[in-house]
């Protein structure tokens, strides 16, 4: 059966304050669905002839199809279709989070062999919850973007369609990604919350959900990674820059940061890129590495859990709340690892080399 | 009591719940009298959106101007403006904030910042620009504020004033009280930009969405644009998702919405009870303490109805005066 790929695009993620705060960056929809454009070429000159997309009213679905409808008319293609088929998810749009649940899942019944996503860093963990098995193609079009790697969205199409089509293997196609899973037990009703994260958790003292978004260093408290990369910006780049942790190695890193936020004595200091364009100084009192499968319990008693950069949970006294990092936790394509393979096989040549010949 | 983790002290809460309740009991005054024909003219009521206009304006002071738009109750209220001068103005009495004659779409109270409501759609925002301009050359860290709906957002007056605000750099804030309909048109059918951050982007300057009927998250987009505004660092543009409790005039059957739309809203999007269980699950402020200002606001409400419906009307020596300025 021909493979479909699915795509979740979010038309309101780098919205936020970041914009006023610092200087991040506003992807306009007309951008995202220029990148969805470029996504599907690259899909379908690797043999995927139909994308399932998921529902939305921004806008940006609206610019794809007006691109598609003037490929045809232009005579660029000359007469043949440069672009898959472009199917909508049947379902009812709420412009929240809930639609990228309900898509996700929709698409993983519908069997898609990959979900193109994208967001930032909120979106990808919206889908990541619902996708299972199906691996991830992330783009980063949010604001801080630690978790999917900046790289020319023609590419990642292209790695996309490579790898749904089988013609790279599977141990080079996908890899394997952590998550750290926040368990919140209401001391009030006894009631649970569970949610992940991507690539971190922040607790902060701020006990308001608010604007979301994590820049007030003074309020951070303690940190949990899946990665350290000192490559990226946010919280992940805080335990980057103390002790990078790779994506691919097992178990992640755990930072305690000064309570007064202040820099004193026996306190290492950092100067971190906390946001685009943001430096600022934050003191460390403690890091160490955090282990796969281990539950951790946070010293800090009562303030907000920040998934993936932002506010997301409130918690107090009565509440516990405990966090346990999980290898292997959902897949995602090896953009690198694929187009590697594809150049050392050369793949998109007329004659490639035979697969079994690159074991 | 609990130790407070929000970013207002507990009277800074109170004065924020006693102002969003002021709104909600007035506008709920309003609907009911105007619907016994007691009340002249047309009114557009702010109900379900006054985390918006309160959430903004606590960081404003009487310095700071406002320029409002059709639907100004709540920016009035939240601005300051004398609750018996608004009420005795829509029942068009000669003690009203304009003595009878703006009624409820021209209330104006410029001792409080407020440049006025205002029926042509989209007219604030040149307005502000001028009173921005005129807060920079006097150096005052004064900032205005103004406000459109989602369809005034296309008026050329509101275009025109996003690029005067860039190319002069003026301390204003543009918000954009977007409730998803422009009277009875749902804004994906008259809106070109599909986000309101793209269009503030395509000005030069940066947009922030929020969820507008959560007055935290209002307050603390808000405290950020406004604070960098009066700093000079220029303007930027505050869209707020919101919703409206009644129609877009008193009299609207709104067949536009779905069915059980608004009670959906009611139900899960009130921005004022949003607020009230937040303060109360958080051992900030008890029950009892809310109940006492919806007391104290419901009598403020009545007893300000009663004293604009006994007021006098204008006279016609009226007419001409306060309408016509020397200079």
């Amino acid at each position: 059966m021909a493979p479909v790929v699915g795509i979740v695009a979010n038309p309101v993620s780098a919205r936020d304050i970041r914009r006023v705060v610092a200087n991040a960056t506003s992807l306009q929809i007309a951008d995202r669905a220029n990148i969805l454009l470029r996504v599907l070429a690259a899909l379908h000159a690797c043999g995927v002839r139909d994308v399932l997309m998921m529902p939305e009213n921004g806008g940006i679905r609206a610019h794809v199809e007006r691109g598609l409808m003037r490929a045809r008319g232009s005579g660029a293609s000359r007469g043949e279709d440069i672009y898959p088929a472009l199917h909508t998810v049947s379902m009812p749009v709420t412009g929240t989070v809930a639609d990228t649940h309900r898509a996700t899942a929709e698409m993983r019944r519908a069997g898609v062999s990959a979900l193109v996503v994208l967001g930032g860093d909120g979106t990808h963990r919206a889908v990541a919850a619902e996708c299972g098995t199906v691996p991830i193609a992330g783009i980063s079009t949010g604001t801080n973007n630690a978790f999917p790697e900046h790289r020319e969205p023609t590419i990642t199409g292209l790695a996309t369609g490579l790898a749904v089509t089988g013609r790279v293997p599977p141990h080079i196609a996908f890899a394997a990604n952590k998550r750290i899973d926040v368990s919140l037990v209401s001391g009030a009703n006894g009631g649970a919350v569970t949610e992940m994260a991507l690539v971190d958790v922040a607790l902060v003292t701020e006990r308001y959900i608010g604007a979301r978004a994590l820049w007030r260093t003074e309020n951070f408290r303690e940190l949990y990674v899946t990665f350290a990369d000192p490559e990226v910006i946010g919280m992940s780049a805080i335990a980057g820059l103390l002790e990078p942790v790779d994506r691919d190695e097992s178990g992640g890193l755990m930072v305690r940061l000064s309570p007064d936020g202040t820099c004193r004595k026996g306190i290492t200091t950092l100067n971190a890129p906390i946001a685009p364009g943001m430096m600022a100084r934050v003191g460390v009192t403690d890091w160490r590495r955090m282990p796969a499968g281990v539950a951790f319990v946070p010293e800090v008693t009562a303030g907000s859990v920040a998934l993936d950069g932002e506010r997301e949970l409130s918690f107090t006294e009565r509440d516990r709340l405990s966090l346990t990092l999980r290898d292997d936790a959902f897949r995602t394509v090896n953009v690198a690892a694929v187009m590697r393979h594809a150049g050392q096989n050369r793949l998109l040549t007329g004659t490639p080399v035979p697969v079994t010949s690159a074991f | 009591m609990a130790q407070n983790p929000f970013p207002l002290g507990k009277d800074e809460l109170l004065k924020a719940y006693r102002t969003m309740r002021t709104i909600r009991e007035f506008e709920e005054r309003l609907h009911v009298d105007f619907a016994k024909g007691d009340i002249p003219g047309f009114v557009h009521l702010y109900a379900g959106e006054e985390a918006c206009a309160t959430g903004i304006m606590m960081h404003l002071n009487d310095n700071d101007r406002i320029a409002s738009t059709h639907r100004g109750h709540g920016h009035c209220i939240a601005k300051g403006v004398d609750v018996h001068a608004m009420m005795a103005e829509i029942y068009g009495r000669s003690t009203g904030a304009c003595r009878g004659k703006g009624g409820s779409m021209h209330i104006a109270d410029l001792s409080k910042g407020m440049m006025g409501a205002n029926g042509i759609l989209g007219a604030g925002a040149p307005l502000i620009c001028g009173a921005a301009l005129a807060a920079k050359v006097r150096g005052d860290r004064g900032v205005g504020i103004t406000f459109v709906g989602d369809g005034a957002s296309n008026q050329g007056t509101f275009l025109e004033s996003l690029n005067l605000a860039a190319v002069w750099n003026l301390p204003v804030v543009f918000v954009v009280e977007n409730n998803g309909y422009a009277e009875s048109t749902a804004m994906e059918w008259a809106v070109s930009c599909d986000s309101y951050v793209d269009r503030a982007t395509g000005f030069g300057m940066p947009g922030v969405t929020v969820d507008g009927t959560d007055f935290f998250a209002v307050y603390e987009a808000a405290g950020e644009i406004i604070r960098r505004a009066r700093d000079g660092g220029g303007p930027a543009l505050l869209e707020c998702n919101m919703v409206r409790f009644y129609g877009h005039f008193e009299g609207d059957a709104q067949t536009y919405r779905a069915k059980g739309e608004l009670e959906a809203i009611r139900a899960s999007r009130d921005c004022l009870t949003i607020l009230s269980e937040r303060v109360i699950e958080a051992g900030v402020i008890g029950r009892d303490e809310l109940q006492a200002i919806d007391r104290e606001v419901n009598a403020l409400i009545e007893d300000a109805t009663r004293a604009a419906k006994a007021a006098p009307l204008p006279t016609p020596d009226d007419l001409l005066r306060d309408v016509y300025v020397a200079y």
